[in-house]
């Protein structure tokens, strides 16, 4: 018997927070126009190539950079639609896009983990992507699922083995932070037809979608692109992501880094769109630091100023945009560094408007895996969700009447409203939940339990039995092609 | 006349000047001044200079690469000008690369850079090479170290194929492998068999001069 699940609970709010002015914005796209025309972006794909020149880019085969006049981004850019709906593989929970609401999922893409019964730390496997499918399945702050590890036990098809192991165990949507290239999104699409039925089916209600990430500076890799390629022909949602650092991969400016990102991810749409016009795409920077002394990856620096830049701008080229949350630099998995840090992160993110986010559950700047850690980070995006509520005033929440009876010095406690609305009144986080003594337990022993909790009773329907057989033959043929074969 | 000039070069290496540092080795070339010396005397007091700036504090990344870049500019002026059997004196040799299927390319250069401002020669293949094409430059270069870079998840296993192609080549016994990249931890880079693991550009450094030290 299949268990239920709880709704999908993502932040919904009527406040919005901008901390770019339309100046500020327009200077920013013209920063990329500038970058796109007269810089360029290198393209290591003759196929990418071949599209732009054929629509009038400068392309030179040498250098393989392309430079984009800013007619053909605009004629691109006019295409991409602001709003679409990504499928999951329950209808019950396909996620439409729009104002005003914010879907959360969980981090990807790590490759340690932390081993939830020996405590060692490990390479991630299938069955650890099986494992967090499940839990991402059972809990309402995740509207949708990532690759939260890889499947490194699986050689190069292992980004296809996730796409199986998440179907097994949920039935939201999937968006593969590892499929790359040509021939392993051809498998993806197969996949995903084979969920749906046909390929008409596939574009209407797309259950899966990939990201595409970008290397910085100003360069596309063959196989992200390539890959992007045939998933936007089939209408499957790609993710454009750059990250751009600053200081190494990018200028140790804010505004110049943003500008590079942009570069990427617009190079990229401007791709897809002439490909495939109307091609549903993501946009998403995601910018980090450098520090200046070792060149170590700096996620958090005191000074993230307008952490969600990247947001505003995806939203001023009319795309949804991914906002990156939860990325901790720290290793442990209750630190206080791992929540200072991103402690603001989904309540910005949530005001500043982004579609969707990622990413719950990982450790060690997006590499290490703590089951429990998912649990811990969920009550810190609840309290931003909560924070966006709004609140109601009237007769019976101002509760006069009330304050008149217990009248100065008395208390609150014996009165029939207090019955009421006390146990509404407050929320449980994981740090006040109660042992049998009626004292507040540790946190990470909480988290604990409920992974184990949530493993032993959660159990979302599979797909139907057909499905999973024409799934198992699809891996079957893609292990003999890309392993057995290579 | 040379004083001056090597004073100037060493400067222009602690200010991180590479046109200064160029001009000033066209200039020493010109006056007939030995380009060994220019190296002795100008350059390797900078960097060292550099060096000691960045161990104690006052220099951040960008001076350091600078001050590298400084020198590696006027080391391709002067290099192939050395006289008869000068030999600019080199710790070792290291073959420099990203693996098949990775076109991240600034982590492996940074490498190079501070590599070759500290001493070694550094032969950079590129990025997105096959284990055969670091074997061919192990084997053509004679090479002491070879450093393989990866930044992918999908990609760091190639390090792993690396080792074996070295091995199949019976050259295990020649060359020290040395890895790096985003997912490397020390911990993978003792599991594939890697010699040594740098987590950045300063620590290759050390680890380098380390197995140069061991093999000897």
């Amino acid at each position: 018997m299949p268990s239920e699940r709880p709704a999908i609970e993502p932040i919904v709010t009527s406040y919005k927070l901008r901390f770019l002015d339309d100046a500020q914005l327009d200077s920013l796209r013209e920063a990329t126009f500038d970058i796109l025309e007269n810089v360029g972006v290198r393209f290591h794909s003759e196929k990418a190539l071949a599209i732009f020149a054929e629509h009038g880019a400068r392309v030179d085969r040498d250098s393989q950079i392309v430079k984009i006049p800013r007619d053909l981004v605009l004629k691109a850019m006019a295409s991409v639609p602001r709003h679409f709906t990504l499928g999951a593989r329950d209808a019950a929970l396909d996620l439409p896009l729009k104002d005003g609401v914010t879907y959360f999922t969980n981090d990807g893409c790590g490759h340690k983990v932390v081993d939830f019964e020996t405590g060692e730390q490990r390479a991630s496997t299938k069955a650890d992507v099986a494992m967090m499918a499940r839990i991402n399945d059972y809990l309402p702050s995740m509207a949708m699922s990532w690759t939260i590890v890889s499947a490194q036990d699986c050689g190069a098809t292992a980004s296809l083995h996730e796409v199986d192991a998440t179907w097994r165990n949920n039935a939201k949507h999937y968006q593969s932070v590892t499929m790359m290239g040509e021939r392993l999104c051809r498998y993806g699409v197969e996949m995903a037809t084979a969920l749906r039925g046909s390929a008409e089916e596939v574009r209407r209600r797309p259950p899966l979608s990939i990201i595409a990430c970008t290397i910085a500076p100003l360069v596309q890799d063959k196989e992200a692109i390539e890959g992007a390629l045939v998933m936007a022909e089939a209408g499957l949602p790609v993710l454009v992501m750059s990250m751009p650092t600053l200081g190494t991969t990018a200028p140790a400016t804010y505004a110049g880094a943003l500008a590079v990102g942009d570069a990427e991810v617009i190079s990229a749409t401007v791709l897809l769109q002439l490909a495939s016009p109307g091609a549903r795409v993501f946009h998403c920077i995601l910018h980090a630091w450098a520090d200046p002394r070792t060149a170590a990856y700096v996620g958090y620096p005191l000074n993230c100023r307008a952490r969600y830049a990247p947001v505003e701008i995806a939203h001023h080229w009319g795309m949804p945009s991914l906002g990156g949350a939860f990325g901790t630099d720290s290793p442990e998995v209750a630190s206080w560094q791992a929540a200072a840090e991103v402690a603001t992160d989904p309540l910005l993110v949530g005001l500043a408007g982004a579609e969707i986010v990622t990413g719950i559950g990982l450790r060690d700047t997006y590499t290490l895996l703590y089951p429990e850690a998912i649990i811990l980070d969920d009550d810190v995006y609840n309290q931003a969700r909560y924070a966006l509520l709004g609140m109601e005033v009237s007769p019976e929440t101002l509760a006069l009447d009330v304050i008149a009876k217990v009248q100065p010095g008395g208390h609150f406690l014996a009165q029939k409203h207090t019955r009421t609305h006390m146990r509404s009144a407050m929320v449980r986080s994981a740090s006040q939940q109660l042992d049998e003594k009626g004292k507040y337990r540790d946190a990470v022993a909480y988290a604990r339990e409920k992974v184990a909790w949530i493993l032993k009773n959660h159990h979302p329907e599979p797909p139907s039995a057909e499905v999973q057989k024409e799934l198992d033959r699809i891996l079957a043929a893609a292990d003999r092609e890309l392993i057995e074969k290579a | 006349m040379s004083e001056e000039l090597f004073e100037k070069l060493t400067q222009a290496v602690v200010d991180g000047e590479p046109e200064d540092a160029e001009a000033l080795v066209e200039q020493a070339l010109e006056q007939g001044i030995d380009p060994l010396a220019c190296i002795n005397q100008g350059l390797m007091k900078g960097i060292e200079k550099v060096g000691e700036l960045f161990s104690d504090g006052r220099y951040f990344l960008p001076e350091l690469i600078l001050g590298a870049t400084a020198m590696k500019a006027a080391l391709e002026v002067l290099e192939p000008r050395l006289i008869g059997s000068q030999k600019r004196e080199v710790l070792g040799t290291v073959v420099l690369g990203t693996v098949a299927g990775d076109q991240h390319e600034i982590g492996k250069t940074l490498v190079g850079t501070m590599l070759t401002a500290n001493g070694f020669q550094v032969i950079d293949i590129g990025v997105d090479k096959k284990a055969d094409d670091f074997v061919a430059a192990i084997v053509e270069s004679n090479a002491d170290i070879v450093g393989a870079s990866a930044l992918l998840t999908t990609t760091i296993l190639e390090q792993k194929r690396l080792i074996d192609t070295v091995v199949e080549a019976g050259l295990r016994d020649k060359v020290k492998v040395l890895v790096g990249g985003a997912p490397v931890t020390e911990s993978f880079a003792v599991e594939i068999g890697a010699d040594g693991y740098a987590d950045d550009a300063i620590s290759a450094v050390h680890v380098a001069r380390k197995l140069i030290s061991a093999a000897e």
